[in-house]
C-alpha cells in the first residue's frame, strides 16, 4: 500500500492486535510525589531521582523476628547461601528487592522502583529509588551504582533468576559498567529446601507469614504493580503508588529479618525447637559442606516425626550416606524401613536392599525373598511395565545363582 | 550406460514416448577458474589445499573481491555451484586476520544451519581459535550462555533472531559491537509474507548495531529468480552489489516433461501423475540410476514411497535402497540418508522440495519432478539437483491436471525461456510493520524523529493512544508487561494461530493426554477445521469435533481420530468489496483497477466427498464467525457492450466470466514468486463496501443474473491481510496474463471444459469454455 495509513487506520490496526483499548483518564494532581511518599528528589551527575528513606533500629521485630539476627551472622552459615558458593568477604551486606515493568525480563523490562536495605551503625536503613518518568533511569541507576560497589555482597529473594540479571541489562543498556563479580545470597532455594513440602508455595510472602508470623495487611498483589505504574505515568496522577512503596518496603525488611532466620538456624542445627521439615532441609543444606552435621539434622528430623512421603525419602538419603561408608547393615536397615513405610510403592529401596544380600553379604536366599515380596506389592500397586519387568528379570537372574548354587554344591 | 538405455527406451517406447512432449539438451560446461586472490591469508590458502582445492572458481573469486571492498553482496548461482564458499571464504579471512570480529549466519531453517556448521568446521580446522556454534530453539539452556560468551561465529535462524536474540541483546554486547559480516544464504526463500518479516527483522538488528557502534556488511546467495538484487535491497535497506555467472562446471543434461496419457478424453481426465512419476523412478533405479523424486505435498511423498519402493521390492521400511526425505528429519536421520546415497547403499530418495535437502546430499544421476513445483525457480532448483561435474543426468517433470502444469508440458519454449519469477515482499504491510515496531520499542527506545525503513511517526503516536507507548524525554519507551516478539510468528501476517489437539491420543500407560498434531493459522483455520471436517495428518484422517476460539484464550481445534472413506470440502459465502482504488487502466472492452479491498468470508457448510468416486455423498452446516480481511487487489470490468456482443444470455455470461476468473487465478503465479494459495480470486459485482452481505457461490451467480444492473467483475486480491505485494505485479502483468489465458483455451483440446483449462464440465457448465475463449479473444486482441 503506496499511501501513509491514517492515524484512524492504524489505530484499528493495533486494536485489531491487541484486543484491548485503553481510555486515559482525567489529570489531576495534589500535592507534589515526593511529598506524597515521604521522600526526595536526589542529584545524581546523571539527573534527579526520586528517593525514599526510611531507618528502623536494629532490633525492630519484624514479625517475631528482630532484624539484627541478621547483622551478626557466623560466616559458615552465610557461605552455605552463596551462590556458586562464593561466600561474601565481609559483613557489609545490601538486601536488595525491584519492582518492574513486568515477568517478560529481556531488554523491554524496567525496574522502576529498587528497594535496597543495608545495617548503618544501630539502625537499619531502607532506601527506595524510584524513576518519576522512564527518562529518570540514568539517574536511579546512578545513584544505586556506588551502592552495589561499596557492599560485601548482596542478598536476594529470587534475585539471581531475575533482579540481577534484569539490573545487569539496565546497566548495560544505559552503557554502564555493571560491577559485575558481587557475592549473592539468593534466598529462595533455601527456602525451598526447608518450606516447600510444608507451605503451598514459597513466595515470600507465605515463607514471612510461616516463619517470621509477619502478615500484611491489604497488601497490592504483586501481579498488579506494573499496571498500577502505567496508570501513574499516563495519569500523572499517584493512584495506587504509595502501596506500592509499602509492598517493596515489607519486601526489604522481610529479606533481612528471614535471613537472620536462616542464618541462626544453620547455626544451631539441629535444635529440637525447628520442625522435622525444617530440620529436613537444614540437613540438605549442611549436607554440603559438613556431611555428618547434615545427617545429625536429618536424625532429628525423623526423631521429631515427618510425614511420608518425606519420611521415606530421608530413610533413603541417609541410606545412601551409609551405603557410602560401607556401611551395609546400617545401609539395609534405613533400607528397610524406607521400603516398608508409606502408602504407595517405590521400587528403589527394596532393590537396594536385594543387592546388598546378594552382592555385600552374599546372601541370595535372602535376596530372592526380599525380590519375591517386592514383587508382590508391585502387583498389589499395580506398579509400572518397566517397574516389574525390571523386578522379575532380577528375580529370575537370582533364582538361577541359587539354582547354580544348589547345582554347584 | 544405464541412463542412456533408460533413457532411449522411454523416448523411443510406443507407449512413453508420445508423452514426453519436450526434450530439451544441455551442454556440459567446463569450469571457469580463477586463482586464489593475493591477499586471501596463507593459513586459508593451506586450509583450502588440505580439502583438494588448489584454485577458485571465477565467481567465487570475484564474491571475494566485492566484499573486500567493502560492499553489500548477493551472490546468484544455481544449485550446488559452490555458493557457501563465496560467504564462507571472506568470514574466514577477518575471522582468522581480525580475531576479534563476530560474524552471524541466518539460515531458514535449523537444519541447514546444522549443514553448514559441519561443513565449515571441516573448513576450519586448521585455523587457530574458530569458535563457532548454532543458536536456535535446540540449544540446551546451559550451552546458550556459553555460545553467548565465547562464540566468534553464531548461526541462527531468522525465528531465533527474532525472539530469542535481539530482544536480549544486552546478553549480546560482544557480538553487536563487533558485527563485521550477516550472511543470510537462501534468500529467495524471504519473499512473501516471511520475507516481508524478515525485512523488519534486519531494520531491527541493524538499529541495534547501531547502538553498539557497529555497521557490518550482508553476504547473501540466492538461487536464481529475476530479481536477487532488488530483493536484497528490499531486505536490507542497503544498496547492493551482485555476483552472478557461476564459473562452476556442469556435466551434460537432458530435461524432459512427460505428461500423463488421457484415460477419459470427454472429460478431459489423465492418469494419475503420482503413479506415472513413481513408475519412471522405478525404471531408473532397477537399473541402478540414482534418483530423487520431488513431491509437492508430505501425503504425495508417502504415497510415492511405498509405490517405488514396493517397484524395486524394498521391503525394509523405513530403512533401504529408497528413503524418504523430509522437513523435520532429525540430522542423525538425514545423516543416515546422505551418507548412504555416498556409499552407494541408498539409490533412490523422495523429498518435499529442494529447500529442505542438506546440502550435502551430494548428486544424483536422474531428477523426477511430481508435478509443477510451482515456480520456474524452483523447477529448475529441482532439476538441478540432478547432475555430477562430469557425467550425464536427466530431470524429468511429470505435469498434472492442473492448467499451469498442462500449460507448461505443451509449450516447452516458454518453459525453457521463461525468466525464473520476481520475488515480492512488502515490509511496510501495517500489520507486520506495527508488530516489529513493537519489538523494536522493546529493545530500545524509539527517539522521535527516528526512522524505521522509512517514517514510522504515525505507527508510534497510534501506539502511544494504545497505552503501549509511553513519551518521556524525546523518547518513546515500551509500556507493557507483554514480551512483543512472542505474539509475532515470522510465517503468518497476525499470529492467531489454531492447535489442532488429538483428543484420542494416550501415552504408553494408556492415560490420556492433550496432543498436539498440528497448527492451522486464522485465516485457513475456518475453512479447514470447521466442526465435522475431515483434516488430515501425515495421511490419517481425523474428525474435527469443536472449534474453541474465544477472544482472549488459546484457539483450539479439538479432532478425534477416525476410519472414514469420505473427505469434507467448505463451502463458504464470500464478499469482497473496494474500500479504495489506487490505480485504473483503462483499455477498449477492459477497465482494470488496483487498490484496497475487503473481503469477507464465512464458512456456512461443507460437503462430503467420497474418496476415489468423488462423488457427493453428502453435506452438513456450519455455524461460524464471519473473517473480514483488509488487503490489496487487482480487478477487471469487462464492457456492457463487449459482453452484449457475445451473448444476451445472463447466465452463460456469468459462467464465462466465472470460468475466465479461475484460469487467470491459476495462472497468475507464472507471474509470482508465490503459491496458488497466497492469491484469492472472486467474481463479485463490482459495489464499493457499504455493509454488504457474503454470498455463496451460487447465490452470487444469481443475483449477478437476476440483477437490475450487469456489472461482474473479477477480483484477484492478495490472500494476506495488509497485502504482500502480489495484487500490484498482477495489475502490472495483466496483458501477459490475458494472453496466457487465451493460448491455454486455444490450445486444451478438450471439447467443454476439464481440470487443465476452466475446470470440469459439470461443475462449470457447457457455455463456460466458448464464452471464456470468446471474451479473451476480444479483449486480447484489442490491444
Amino acid at each position: 500500500m503506496a499511501q501513509t495509513p491514517s492515524l484512524s487506520d492504524l489505530s484499528q490496526v493495533i486494536r485489531r492486535l491487541e484486543a484491548k483499548s485503553r481510555a486515559p483518564a482525567p489529570f489531576r494532581r495534589t500535592g507534589s510525589l515526593e511529598d506524597l511518599l515521604g521522600g526526595s528528589v536526589e542529584e545524581t551527575d546523571k539527573g534527579q531521582v526520586l528517593c525514599v528513606r526510611r531507618r528502623f533500629v536494629a532490633g525492630h521485630c519484624h514479625g517475631r523476628q528482630p532484624l539484627d539476627a541478621a547483622r551478626a551472622m557466623a560466616p559458615q552459615p552465610l557461605a552455605l547461601l552463596a551462590r556458586r558458593g562464593e561466600p561474601p568477604k565481609g559483613p557489609r551486606l545490601l538486601y536488595l528487592d525491584t519492582e518492574t515493568t513486568g515477568l517478560a525480563g529481556g531488554t523491554g523490562t524496567y525496574a522502576f522502583l529498587v528497594g535496597v536495605g543495608f545495617f548503618d551503625g544501630d539502625a537499619f536503613e531502607v532506601r527506595q529509588y524510584f524513576m518519576r518518568d522512564l527518562d529518570d533511569e540514568p539517574a536511579l541507576l546512578a545513584a544505586l551504582d556506588p551502592l552495589l560497589r561499596e557492599v560485601d555482597g548482596l542478598v536476594t529473594y529470587n534475585g539471581a533468576g531475575f533482579d540481577l540479571p534484569l539490573l545487569e541489562t539496565r546497566f548495560v543498556l544505559a552503557r554502564r559498567r555493571w560491577p559485575g563479580a558481587i557475592p549473592h545470597l539468593d534466598l529462595l532455594p533455601a527456602a525451598r529446601r526447608l518450606w516447600s513440602a510444608r507451605l503451598s508455595d514459597c513466595r515470600l510472602v507465605t515463607v514471612e507469614l510461616h516463619a517470621l508470623g509477619f502478615e500484611r495487611v491489604g497488601d497490592l498483589p504483586g501481579a498488579l504493580i506494573p499496571s498500577v505504574y502505567f496508570e501513574y505515568l499516563r495519569r500523572k496522577a499517584p493512584g495506587e503508588l504509595p502501596r506500592v512503596f509499602e509492598h517493596n518496603r515489607h519486601d526489604v525488611l522481610s529479606l533481612a529479618a528471614l535471613t537472620g532466620w536462616v542464618a541462626d538456624a544453620l547455626d544451631r542445627a539441629p535444635v529440637a525447637e525447628l520442625g522435622p521439615d525444617e530440620l529436613s532441609g537444614l540437613g540438605r543444606l549442611w549436607e554440603l559442606v559438613d556431611p555428618d552435621r547434615g545427617e545429625a539434622c536429618y536424625r532429628m528430623a525423623l526423631e521429631r516425626g515427618l510425614d511420608s512421603p518425606a519420611r521415606e525419602r530421608l530413610l533413603a538419603r541417609l541410606a545412601w550416606g551409609e551405603k557410602r561408608r560401607a556401611r551395609w547393615e546400617a545401609s539395609h536397615t534405613l533400607w528397610e524401613a524406607a521400603a516398608r513405610g508409606g502408602r504407595g510403592f517405590d521400587p528403589r529401596p527394596w532393590e537396594e536392599m536385594a543387592k546388598i544380600h546378594e552382592h555385600r553379604l552374599r546372601d541370595f536366599a535372602r535376596a530372592h525373598s526380599v525380590v519375591t515380596e517386592a514383587l508382590e506389592r508391585a502387583r498389589l500397586h499395580r506398579a509400572s511395565e518397566i517397574v516389574l519387568s525390571a523386578l522379575v528379570y532380577r528375580l529370575e537372574r537370582l533364582t538361577r545363582r541359587l539354582g547354580g548354587l544348589a547345582a554347584g554344591s | 550406460m544405464p541412463l542412456q538405455d533408460v533413457l532411449d527406451e522411454l523416448l523411443t517406447s510406443s507407449r512413453t514416448g508420445p508423452l514426453i512432449t519436450a526434450v530439451r539438451h544441455f551442454e556440459a560446461r567446463p569450469a571457469v577458474y580463477a586463482p586464489f586472490p593475493s591477499s586471501l591469508d596463507p593459513r586459508l590458502v593451506e586450509a583450502l589445499r588440505g580439502r583438494g582445492i588448489q584454485q577458485l572458481y571465477s565467481h567465487q573469486a570475484r564474491a571475494f573481491e566485492t566484499v573486500a571492498k567493502g560492499q553489500h553482496l548477493v551472490v546468484v548461482t544455481p544449485t550446488a555451484s559452490g555458493k557457501t564458499l563465496c560467504y564462507n571464504l571472506p568470514v574466514l579471512q577477518a575471522l582468522v586476520q581480525q580475531p576479534e570480529s563476530r560474524v552471524l549466519y541466518l539460515f531458514p531453517t535449523k537444519a541447514l544451519a546444522q549443514d553448514q556448521l559441519a561443513e565449515l568446521t571441516e573448513l576450519a580446522k586448521s585455523l587457530p581459535d574458530m569458535r563457532m556454534y548454532t543458536y536456535d530453539g535446540d540449544t540446551p539452556q546451559d550451552a546458550r550462555r556459553s555460545v553467548r560468551a565465547r562464540a566468534n561465529l553464531v548461526l541462527t535462524n531468522p525465528d531465533m533472531l527474532h525472539s530469542g536474540i535481539l530482544p536480549h541483546h544486552t546478553k549480546w554486547v560482544n557480538l553487536f559491537q563487533n558485527l563485521r559480516y550477516v550472511v543470510i544464504d537462501e534468500l529467495h526463500a524471504y519473499r512473501g509474507v516471511f520475507g516481508s518479516h524478515l525485512a523488519n527483522v534486519l531494520r531491527r538488528l541493524t538499529r541495534i548495531c547501531r547502538h553498539y557502534g557497529s555497521a557490518p556488511q550482508f553476504i547473501m546467495a540466492s538461487a536464481t529468480i529475476a530479481n536477487p538484487r532488488e530483493l536484497a535491497e528490499r531486505l536490507t535497506g542497503e544498496s547492493v552489489s551482485e555476483v552472478g555467472e557461476s564459473g562452476a562446471p556442469t556435466g551434460e543434461k537432458l530435461f524432459l516433461c512427460y505428461n500423463p496419457p488421457v484415460i477419459n478424453p470427454e472429460l478431459g481426465i489423465r492418469a494419475p501423475y503420482l503413479g506415472e512419476a513413481a513408475g519412471l523412478a522405478i525404471r531408473f533405479l532397477k537399473e541402478k540410476v540414482a534418483t530423487i523424486v520431488f513431491c509437492q505435498s508430505r501425503l504425495s511423498t508417502e504415497v510415492v514411497l511405498a509405490s517405488v519402493k514396493q517397484g524395486v521390492e524394498d521391503r525394509t521400511g523405513d530403512a533401504g535402497i529408497v528413503r524418504g526425505y523430509r522437513g523435520g528429519y532429525l540430522p542423525l536421520r538425514r545423516r543416515e540418508v546422505e551418507q548412504g546415497l555416498r556409499s552407494g547403499e541408498v539409490l533412490g530418495v523422495v523429498a518435499t522440495s529442494a529447500l529442505e535437502l542438506g546440502i550435502d546430499i551430494g548428486h544424483l544421476d536422474a531428477a523426477v519432478l511430481a508435478g509443477y513445483p510451482g515456480t520456474i525457480a524452483s523447477m529448475w532448483q529441482q532439476a538441478g539437483r540432478a547432475g555430477r561435474r562430469s557425467g550425464g543426468s536427466v530431470a524429468v517433470m511429470v505435469a498434472t491436471s492442473a492448467p499451469m502444469d498442462q500449460y507448461l508440458a505443451t509449450h516447452p519454449d516458454y518453459l525453457f525461456g521463461a525468466p525464473p519469477e520476481h520475488a515480492r515482499v512488502n515490509p511496510e504491510n501495517p500489520f507486520i510493520l506495527v508488530n516489529h515496531l513493537k519489538c523494536a520499542a522493546f529493545e530500545l527506545p524509539f527517539a522521535t524523529a527516528e526512522t524505521f525503513g522509512g517514517e514510522v511517526q504515525a505507527h508510534l503516536q497510534a501506539l502511544e493512544a494504545e497505552g503501549l507507548l509511553h513519551r518521556a524525554g524525546q523518547q518513546f519507551h515500551w509500556t507493557s508487561e507483554t514480551y512483543p516478539a512472542d505474539h509475532v510468528s515470522l510465517r503468518t501476517v497476525t499470529s492467531d494461530n489454531f492447535l489442532v489437539i488429538d483428543t484420542t491420543a494416550r501415552d504408553e500407560k494408556q492415560i490420556k493426554r492433550r496432543q498436539i498434531i498440528a497448527e492451522v493459522d486464522w485465516k485457513s483455520a475456518f475453512a479447514m477445521v470447521y466442526p465435522k471436517a475431515i483434516y488430515m495428518v501425515e495421511g490419517e484422517p481425523f474428525e474435527v469435533q469443536e472449534l474453541s476460539y474465544r477472544e482472549d484464550e488459546e484457539k483450539v481445534a479439538y479432532v478425534k481420530k477416525v476410519v472414514v472413506d469420505y473427505f469434507t470440502d467448505a463451502i463458504s459465502a464470500k464478499g469482497v468489496w473496494i474500500l479504495q482504488r489506487f490505480s485504473r487502466q483503462e483499455t477498449p472492452g477492459l477497465v482494470a483497477e488496483q487498490g484496497e479491498v475487503l473481503v469477507a468470508e464465512k464458512v456456512v457448510g461443507f460437503k462430503k466427498i467420497k474418496m476415489g468416486t468423488l462423488e457427493n455423498v453428502g453435506a452438513g452446516e456450519v455455524e461460524l464467525p464471519q473473517q473480514e480481511m483488509q488487503t490489496t487487489a487487482a480487478w477487471l470490468t469487462v464492457a456492457p457492450a463487449l459482453l452484449a456482443e457475445i451473448s444476451s444470455h445472463r447466465d452463460e455470461l456469468v459462467d464465462g466470466l466465472r470460468a475466465l476468473t479461475r484460469l487467470l487465478h491459476s495462472l497468475a503465479p507464472i507471474f509470482l514468486l508465490c503459491d496458488i494459495r497466497d492469491i484469492g480470486a472472486w467474481l463479485g459485482d463490482g459495489s464499493p463496501y457499504a455493509e454488504g452481505k457474503v454470498v455463496t457461490r451460487e447465490i452470487m451467480r444469481a443475483q449477478l443474473v437476476q440483477g437490475d444492473e450487469f456489472t461482474p467483475t473479477i477480483y484477484l486480491y492478495d490472500n494476506q491481510p495488509g497485502g504482500i505485494g502480489l495484487a500490484e505485479r498482477i495489475f502490472e502483468v495483466l496483458p501477459d496474463l490475458l494472453a496466457r489465458g487465451l493460448e491455454v483455451l486455444q490450445t486444451c483440446a478438450c471439447p467443454a471444459g476439464c481440470p487443465s483449462c476452466v475446470g470440469p464440465v459439470n461443475e462449470v457448465g457447457r457455455r463456460a469454455k466458448p464464452i471464456a475463449l470468446a471474451l479473451l479473444q476480444r479483449l486480447v486482441a484489442r490491444r
